[in-house]
């Protein structure tokens, strides 16, 4: 039962379109037609569609009878709405002159259609400010994290670091043995006179 | 020609299951393995032949407004026109809105150049047809919110 669903499933991509046709021709709505002859098989419906009683009105993104606002695919699979008497009403003023629809009946067969405008698609969301204060929280989370390290965890540091008397020993043998020469310690010791280059 | 009488086949429900291939689906589409680019007038005499043929529907309506959005131009004045004839033969207002949006959309960022042109070539059109546009319409900004998923 599931291999066979799958593989019509497949091979409906490339019958997608057909079978959606047929089914709109067909039953003038939403349902997938289950006659044999569209589907080629033993008259099982193949993919259970969600859409109600919206009109399917093209192929959509993927060719499934969804409904999604997106700039890259405008017109969606199906319409946003389902048919009232009101909308139907509207629908037979639309088959006569547009310029009799007012703007109001205008929108509102438009929302019959879509859900959003491009406007509203592209509005901002604001996600942005929980973005950046999230990642701010964390890195000051990390920051109390290393105060609490460096209070409670780690030792003190050794006297031949902080005692100043030892690190300028230190830096003296390191000048006497001129260690790193090039672009280290003693590179910035002027041997002639004695004395720190600056 | 050939493109009709086959989706007048489809329609018709005498193609079998199997013998759809879905390379035949494509053939009215673009040519993804064609080498010959094709030049912007072919283009625009391509959609505009789409648009005014006489039986169009639903089905291609959306498919070539789709495939128009996805191209990477803004849709001629002529095209334009086409397009909206033939929102004006399906008597579907809201699909004519709704292309002009895309049209603002596909302006991309230079909108304020380009738009007007269009709504210049295009607003005899509009006039006759009776169609507003979405800034008459006050669709350039966004009317109503949609509650967001998460936030449900």
């Amino acid at each position: 039962m599931e291999h066979a669903s799958e593989f019509v499933t497949m091979a409906s991509f490339a019958v997608g379109s057909v079978v959606r046709r047929c089914g709109r021709l067909a039953g003038g709505a939403a349902r997938l037609s289950t006659s044999a002859r569209a589907l080629g098989g033993d008259g099982m419906p193949a993919i259970i569609e969600r859409h109600g009683k919206r009109e399917v009105i093209g192929y959509g993104y993927n060719g499934q009878p969804n409904y999604i606002d997106r700039v890259d695919y405008p017109i969606p699979a199906v319409r946003f709405k389902e048919e009232t008497p009101q909308i139907k009403a509207l629908r037979e003023k639309e088959k006569g002159d547009w310029k009799n629809l007012t703007k109001e009946e205008v929108q509102e067969l438009y929302r019959a259609t879509f859900c959003r405008t491009f406007a509203e698609i592209q509005a901002p969301t604001g996600e942005w400010k929980l973005a950046l204060g999230g990642t701010l929280i964390a890195c000051s989370l990390a920051i109390w994290v290393y105060i609490w390290m460096k209070l409670f965890v780690y030792d003190k540091m050794p006297a031949t670091i902080t005692d100043p008397q030892r690190v300028e020993a230190q830096v003296q043998r390191m000048i006497d043995l001129r260690m790193n020469p090039v672009q280290g310690v003693a590179s910035n010791w002027d041997y002639e006179k004695g004395q720190w280059k600056n | 020609m050939i493109r009709n009488a086959f989706s007048r086949a489809l329609v018709a429900g005498r193609a079998g299951f199997l013998q759809v291939a879905p390379q035949s689906a494509s053939v009215a589409g673009c040519r993804h393995m064609s080498k010959v680019a094709e030049s912007d007038e072919q283009l625009t005499a391509r959609y505009v032949q789409y648009f005014e043929s006489k039986d169009i529907d639903h089905w291609w309506l959306s498919k070539h407004i789709n495939d128009l959005a996805g191209t990477d131009a803004v849709p001629e004045p002529d095209i334009i026109k086409a397009c909206l004839h033939a929102c004006r033969r399906l008597n579907d207002i809201a699909m004519a809105v709704r292309f002009m949006e895309i049209v603002h959309f596909k302006c991309g960022n230079r909108v304020k150049e380009i738009y007007p042109y269009v709504l210049q070539e295009v607003g005899p059109t509009l006039n006759e047809l009776g169609i507003p546009t979405p800034e008459e319409l006050g669709m350039d900004k966004p009317q109503l919110a949609l509650e967001d998923v998460y936030d449900m």
